[in-house]
């Protein structure tokens, strides 16, 4: 079955969110007038007001480069003003943006969904601009790890994507037990990994059921191929050797279960109608009506429902002891640390199990216990610690600490991609854009530790990813003329007045961007950098030393 | 700006720094004189487990019929069947699907060849034995990214975390140190099959080497400013990540200019290559290797991929379109080879996850283990079929269990002929291929 048109309702957005209650997400109407350089704005304090914690600077900016998509002005004194925990606390209860509200708000004709670029849109205009920065952190993690994709057969459903990508912000801090039925009965899943249209056996016609979402939702959403210990190591057996999770007739057995599913609203199974927003509905004459064989020797019987199945199998999957460490330790690569010690995962990982009111697999709770435990908030993580921020990430960073926007208030960057080998919901597979266990030959391989981001960093990306930097700095700044109206600048206005001064242009283009932390190297680059432009040549010399901090070592990683 | 003893003394420090001079081989510390010839590689990965048992299938009655009957409705029709006519026929025919007539028309010229029901392995299995569970199975079996690994790495049960082509470089280290870019480069960014142990794989993109625009000669500052990121990217990282980044950021720096000053020597090709990704991959290589010489080249690796093979639904509608790119592809490439005038020195060949399921799941396939590879090129003993074709039944002695087919040639004899031809020797063997000793061909004889 060929999906070739993006055909959905609106008005059932999936996944439980309370869309009335979110964030309107329509740009704003009015064209911000470009800021000359002889009228710079006054330029923030340096030394931050007094706080009611005891948060440095360059501690809350790790956290929030931690959590968030980057430091925009005043991100770090909010912080420092109410302290971590509460902060989160805030973050949790923040309503979600909704790519899908965002679609629907675009002036006709670009409210009919066509392509993907108005769902790009989406993702950089709430990672910019709205408040729910965690949400939407963790939403873009999830997209990681429970993933559907664009290229391919989904190319033609933006709306369903956005939709998917709803259901994981609604679901972002909610129950993984929830999510994970979510996750499986979303259309666009269902498209994806071909659960959707899945039959029964036909032996008569060598059919059996689809095995591709069983396996994928086993080996890559749950709980991975092989048993693992609490602190995320594998267990092994009494030879030495790793245990297998599942077989093939587990496989086999999901996808007996995974039969009869179709879009919602159609009229028979064999005639689906679209639906890229609801939940997929069962028929059950299409559905395997035999025994099912799970996890752990569960059995489910024979003759049950489609939606009674899928719940047994679900909680059967949610119970394996593997759950918690496989998902604390994807989630914990995703936010602070590429080779989380045994510790870390299991502190996160007991969590998971029990959020301390017998709750198991509270995401909220799990975001929490990772983003403050002391691993993450130690003031050293040793050579071996902390992670590379993933290469679109570094943009968005980029964007926020300068604010900024188009003259036509849109976001409006299709093919990321193409630069930074990596799109919200555009992996060329379900494996992501990354491995977790990714590990370069050389140095990182050797110590056995693994960098995920470094699979997509090679000899042809990292010149790609610096380029689009280098072009977001150079080119499209407040001080460029003859940009067209869609071009997205950064301001670099409130700078301007600092670029006379090479050290105090220096150290506020550091605070902006790394918190303040940087190297003795990386300042006398800038210096020698800047030192270079006559003075006469202000926004030069201030795009330069933003130049050098942007595409630096240290702002690519997270400590 | 870093030269290439810059580069080539920091990649002789790093080895050492390593501490794997013991793990190196032989030849890799002997004073071999280099090679006199140039040979190359071209791996042509499909992402996601190649259907090949719809590649080709048969077209002699009995086998036709049996096919017919476990495929169902995924199927070829017999009459749609492109023949071909090898010269070691097995008693039954076979035909290329309809779509791969350029595979067909390579076969029948001599220049291809057809490696039957190849998979991983680590030493021989019969149905019996896999039911039993009584010989030692490549781990995660039908797992997408665990096979990849296995065709790659040929690692087996091991950790190994290096690819066949990276210690095949690691073995050359020492015969190919005049050249001045890596053995390996990638068209498909990181690979497994690339990573050495000493060897460090180089990527390209469809155009060429990506340069960094802000040290363009025409950017004001270039000069200046690569200078300064050059001197900084020199710094002693303490984190390891960092580490890493800073080395690919220098390696890129290091090669791009000389490539793309090649690249821009080479000959226009009046060979034209499809318009698809696979084809813009094969073409960037084939002008890679017609400046060869700029880069005191003499032996080469390239890896190549497409995606899109993991065809669980919509098969029959999916498959003309990524068998015919294949095909395309691979005869424009095997054109450019002879436009060279290398055609002799070239081969390229086919790798894929896993084959797949015989059973449909109504309208696709699901992943299985055996599967036909493809190998092309002037040096290929071609219009051969290669190893046993397997019994297409579903239950039959081929198939594991629903119409998964058991392997009954190792990827690692497949990967051992490939590097022989390379010109890695027999004692060496079994560092390139380890479950090799396992098999009794180390050689299938198609090189």
């Amino acid at each position: 079955m060929l999906i070739s048109v993006s055909l959905f309702l609106l008005s059932a957005c999936s996944g439980g969110g309370d869309s009335s209650s979110s964030t309107p997400t329509a740009p704003a109407p009015s064209t911000p007038a470009p800021t000359t350089p002889s009228t710079p704005t006054p330029v923030p304090p340096l030394v931050p007001p007094p706080t009611e914690t005891d948060i440095s600077v360059a501690e809350g900016a790790r956290f929030l480069r931690q959590a968030s998509f980057g430091l925009a002005d005043g991100d770090v004194e909010a912080l420092q003003a109410i302290g971590y925990e509460a902060w989160i606390d805030a973050q949790i209860t923040a309503p979600a943006s909704s790519q899908l509200l965002h679609l629907v708000s675009l002036p006709e004709p670009e409210n009919n969904f066509e392509g993907q670029s108005n769902r790009l849109e989406a993702f950089f205009l709430h990672a910019l601009k709205n408040d729910d920065q965690l949400r939407q952190r963790m939403a873009f993690a999830l997209s990681e790890i429970m993933v559907v994709s664009d290229d391919g057969i989904l190319f033609n459903a933006p709306g369903g994507l956005a939709s998917y990508y709803d259901m994981l912000s609604s679901f972002a801090f909610g129950n993984f037990r929830e999510l994970m039925e979510a996750v499986t009965l979303h259309p666009a899943m269902g498209v994806y990994l071909s659960m959707l249209g899945n039959e029964k056996p036909d032996l008569a016609r060598n059919i059996r059921p689809d095995e591709n979402y069983a396996r994928e939702l086993l080996q890559l959403f749950t709980i991975g191929l092989v048993e693992l210990n609490l602190d995320g190591t594998p267990r092994l057996d009494t030879n030495g050797q790793m245990i297998p999770t599942f077989n093939q007739s587990i496989v086999e057995g999901f996808a007996h279960v995974n039969t009869g599913w179709t879009f919602a609203g159609s009229p028979s199974f064999s005639n689906p109608r679209f639906n890229f927003v609801m939940p997929m509905q069962a028929f059950a004459d299409f559905h395997d009506s035999g025994e099912k064989r799970l996890l752990n020797g569960v059995v489910l019987p024979a003759g049950q429902t489609p939606e009674q199945d899928l719940e047994d199998a679900l909680d059967n999957i949610f119970q394996h002891s593997n759950i918690a460490p496989f998902v604390s330790r994807r989630l914990i690569q995703r936010f602070t640390s590429a080779n989380p010690s045994p510790a870390y995962v299991e502190r996160v990982a007991t969590i998971f199990n029990d959020n301390g009111s017998g709750a198991r697999g509270d995401l909220g709770a799990v975001v929490k216990a990772i983003l403050l435990d002391q691993e993450a908030r130690s003031a050293s993580v040793g050579g071996e610690g902390g992670k590379l921020v993933e290469p679109l990430l570094r943009l968005v960073a980029l964007w926020r600490a300068f604010d900024a926007a188009a003259a036509d208030g849109r976001y409006w960057y299709p093919q990321p991609n193409i630069a930074f080998a990596q799109a919200p919901l555009r992996s060329p597979s379900v494996f992501n854009f990354f491995s977790p266990d990714y590990a370069p030959a050389g140095e990182l391989s050797s110590l056995g530790l693994v960098s995920p981001e470094m699979q997509i960093t090679n000899e042809t990306t990292t010149a790609s990813v610096n380029n689009f930097l280098s072009f977001s700095i150079y080119i499209r700044n407040s001080s460029a003329t003859n940009l067209n109206e869609r071009a997205i600048k950064i301001n670099i206005a409130p700078y301007l007045i600092l670029a006379s001064d090479t050290d105090k242009l220096i150290e506020r283009i550091a605070e902006k961007l790394l918190g303040g932390v940087i190297s003795d190297e990386l300042r006398a680059q800038a210096v020698t950098m800047i030192n270079t432009i006559p003075q006469d040549q202000p926004a030069f010399r201030v795009t330069e030393a933003i130049h050098v901090i942007a595409s630096s070592v240290e702002f690519a990683l997270i400590e | 700006m870093m030269n290439r003893r810059k580069f080539l003394g920091m990649t002789g420090r790093s080895a050492a720094t390593l501490g794997l001079a013991n793990l190196m081989p032989r030849t890799l510390l002997g004073a071999d004189n280099g090679f006199s010839d140039y040979k190359c590689l071209v791996n042509i990965f499909l992402f996601g487990g190649n259907d090949s048992f719809n590649l080709l299938a048969p077209t002699s009655d009995a086998e036709y019929n049996v096919y017919a009957a476990s495929r169902q409705n995924l199927a070829i029709a017999r009459s749609d069947l492109l023949t071909i006519t090898p010269d070691n026929p097995d008693g039954a025919s076979y035909g290329y699907h309809p779509a791969a007539g350029a595979l067909q028309s390579l076969f029948e010229s001599g220049d291809s060849a057809l490696i039957a029901n190849v998979g991983p392995l680590i030493e021989p299995v019969t149905k019996s034995q896999y039911l039993e569970g009584s010989v030692v199975l490549p781990p995660q079996l039908f797992s997408h990214n665990d096979q990849q690994a296995q065709w790659q790495s040929l690692k087996g049960t091991s950790s190994l975390a290096t690819g066949w082509g990276g210690r095949v470089a690691d073995l050359f280290t020492a015969n190919t140190s005049g050249q001045l870019i890596a053995l390996n480069t990638s068209t498909f960014g990181t690979n497994l099959f690339q990573a050495g142990a000493v060897s460090i794989p180089y990527t390209v993109s469809t155009t060429g080497a990506n340069t960094y625009g802000a040290f363009d000669s025409d950017a004001a500052l270039a000069t200046e400013r690569r200078a300064a990121f050059e001197t900084y990217l020199d710094s002693s990282f303490e984190n390891v990540h960092a580490r890493a980044l800073a080395a690919v950021h220098k390696r890129s720096l290091a090669s791009a200019d000389l490539v793309n000053q090649a690249l821009a020597l080479a000959p226009v090709l009046s060979t034209v290559f499809p318009p698809s990704f696979l084809g813009a991959q094969l073409n960037i290589i084939a002008r890679l290797i017609a400046v060869r010489d700029q880069f005191q080249m003499c032996r080469q690796m390239f890896f190549a991929g497409a995606g899109g093979f993991d065809t669980h639904d919509d098969q029959n509608e999916l498959q003309p379109g990524l068998l015919g790119d294949v095909a395309d592809s691979i005869q424009a490439f095997q054109l450019a080879m002879l436009e060279l005038g290398v055609n002799d020195k070239v081969v390229s060949f086919t790798q894929s996850d896993f084959g797949r399921t015989l059973t449909s799941n109504g309208d696709g396939t699901d992943h299985g283990w055996g599967g036909h590879q493809i190998v092309t090129g002037g040096p290929v003993l071609g219009r051969k079929i290669y190893g046993q074709m397997p019994i297409l039944e579903i239950g039959g002695n081929d198939d594991a269990t629903g119409g998964r087919i058991i392997p009954t040639t190792a990827a690692d004899q497949y990967a051992a002929t490939l590097a022989q031809w390379f010109g890695v020797e027999s004692p060496d063997l079994g560092m390139i291929a380890p479950n090799i000793a396992n098999f009794g061909a180390v050689n299938l004889g198609f090189l």
